[in-house]
């Protein structure tokens, strides 16, 4: 891996966070505007085109959403609700729903392969298939619900931010797809201006609560979304708070160190017994064993 | 002492083998010098947990810390662990549910087990200070480790479960089954690192018990008194 782009910043199961970059480089971010996405679906056509995916066939559930959720073979849907606003209102919310390529990752965090999960230098999450081995761990620890498996190939898959064309200086497929130009690719910190500047020309025409999600809970993520209704993200069917599930990090943080330590603990504390008080033997000559080793 | 001819052997008058050959049928008599603790049945089932046990340990402990990872290679590589460590568990707990039938009857706590048990008893029996002629055929600690295993058996499975069938659980069950099947995994383990020292080094004679399947009437004596009266007063009835 020369490119510097698949500079590893930190794997699953390493001991001392595996990251391999030399060099710091700017973290990239995909930017959605959730406010001019028309559902037109050529971010999901695009993205299983140059991945490869297999087919998903569509599944009518009454709403302008070709699936019910993300697919191993569907790692970009357009997430489609009706949503009653409070004033009588009412909206159409679409979002792009992706892995969220979190600075924090859960799913990085829950796994328990050595290099299974990476995150580069430039922020991307990837799965290596050739390390994985379809533990499910990563499902239990993302807050965002993005891990498929594949039983076709005992593998988890998910959204890569197309690292591959990243890595040579183009944009991810849907980006390059989309007709409305929602989508833009850059920099995080582009990004969060571009989304800013979209957020107050939303409050100007009426919009008061957009906000941008880009939640500080699992350290801001790769993609920058912006909401119209930013005080209600659930709307869209996004957390409110999300963070690394307490469960995951309580198992890898505290457990796991306490249960090394106990068993190491354990094992000495029975060689310093031996080296004390030896092994318990009967008394030699005694009719009765008073019980007492040698000491 | 009742004689049965065994196919391939006409005498018995090996010293130790009359022993040996005793303890394939019975337990808890005296064969000579030896008492049989550990009848062939017992023994077999004993060792089909633990291999079964270290199967699972091993291929859990480089799924749980990198710094065990090095483990997976013993069996050719993780994603072999991922597939083995469910499979054994199974069998394991199948092996448990066995051996907790076999030994059921025999592993009720009594009031000596209970002070046994207490902090300042436990003390007094690793200083070797623990003068108990109450001790039957298992000490408090012995009986202490058969309910844990079997209580650490059915969380470890029921986790294990969640956690290799994950889909139809939440995430917060999924969670709980981590950190259950985690905590079960510790205690099991540090007290199965007390087991096998207690069973080995510690207690010279014990390992005999439950690999030949008998034990001197001194170790009997010293480690389980009111056994070794209840043994040896039933034999000389005989």
């Amino acid at each position: 891996m020369n490119s510097p782009g698949l500079q590893i910043r930190q794997s699953s199961a390493q001991m001392w966070g595996g990251g391999t970059g030399q060099r710091k480089m700017a973290v990239v971010s995909k930017y959605i505007d959730t406010s001019t996405c028309i559902g037109c679906k050529a971010c999901e056509v695009a993205c299983q085109e140059w991945n490869d995916l297999g087919n998903v066939a569509t599944v009518q559930i009454g709403s302008y959403q070709t699936v019910p959720t993300l697919h191993a073979d569907l790692w970009n849907l357009i997430k489609f609700n009706e949503q009653t606003l409070p004033d009588g209102g009412f909206a159409w919310l679409m979002r792009k729903d992706q892995c969220m390529h979190c600075a924090d990752p859960g799913c990085l965090k829950a796994c328990p392969a050595p290099g299974a999960i990476v995150q580069y230098e430039n922020g991307i999450v990837d799965v290596n298939p050739d390390a994985c081995i379809g533990c499910k761990m990563c499902e239990t620890g993302c807050p965002f619900d993005v891990p498929r498996y594949a039983a076709r190939t005992d593998k988890m898959a998910k959204c890569t931010l197309c690292v591959d064309r990243v890595d040579v200086g183009l944009e991810p497929a849907c980006v390059k797809a989309c007709p409305t130009g929602c989508l833009h690719f850059g920099t995080k910190d582009d990004m969060l201006a571009l989304a800013d500047s979209r957020v107050e020309q939303l409050k100007g025409n009426g919009f008061v609560q957009a906000s941008v999600y880009n939640p500080k809970g699992v350290g801001g993520t790769s993609v920058v979304t912006v909401l119209a209704h930013g005080d209600h993200p659930e709307w869209y069917g996004l957390p409110k708070d999300p963070h690394v599930p307490t469960g995951v990090r309580f198992w890898k943080n505290v457990l796991r160190p306490v249960g090394v330590i106990a068993f190491a603990a354990a094992f000495f504390a029975m060689v310093g017994h031996y080296l004390t008080f030896g092994p318990k033997k009967p008394k030699e000559g005694g009719e009765k064993s008073r019980g007492e080793g040698p000491v | 002492m009742s004689e049965v001819a065994l196919p391939g052997q006409t005498k018995r008058t090996g010293v130790g083998d009359a022993a040996v050959v005793r303890a394939r049928e019975d337990e808890d008599v005296v064969v000579g010098g030896e008492i049989v603790r550990h009848r062939l049945s017992s023994r077999v089932i004993h060792w089909t947990v633990a291999l079964f046990f270290f199967v699972c340990l091993f291929t859990g402990l480089p799924i749980w810390t990198p710094l065990f990872g090095w483990m997976a290679t013993l069996f050719g590589g993780l994603s072999v662990c991922r597939w083995l460590h469910p499979w054994t568990g199974v069998a394991f707990s199948i092996a448990t549910v066995v051996m907790f039938v076999h030994w059921f009857s025999e592993m009720k706590l009594t009031g000596k087990d209970r002070e046994f048990l207490t902090p300042g008893g436990l003390v007094r029996y690793m200083r070797y200070q623990g003068e108990d002629s109450e001790v039957g055929k298992y000490n408090g600690g012995q009986k202490l480790l058969f309910w844990a295993a079997a209580l650490a058996t059915l969380g470890l499975l029921l986790s294990g479960i969640v956690m290799w069938f994950p889909e139809p659980f939440g995430n917060g069950v999924r969670q709980l089954s981590y950190v259950v099947h985690d905590i079960a995994f510790i205690l099991f383990f540090a007290m199965i690192i007390g087991h096998i020292y207690l069973g080995t080094a510690a207690e010279p004679g014990t390992f005999g018990a439950i690999v030949r399947g008998t034990v001197t009437k001194e170790w009997a004596r010293l480690h389980h008194p009111k056994w070794y009266r209840q043994v040896t007063g039933d034999a000389k009835k005989r």
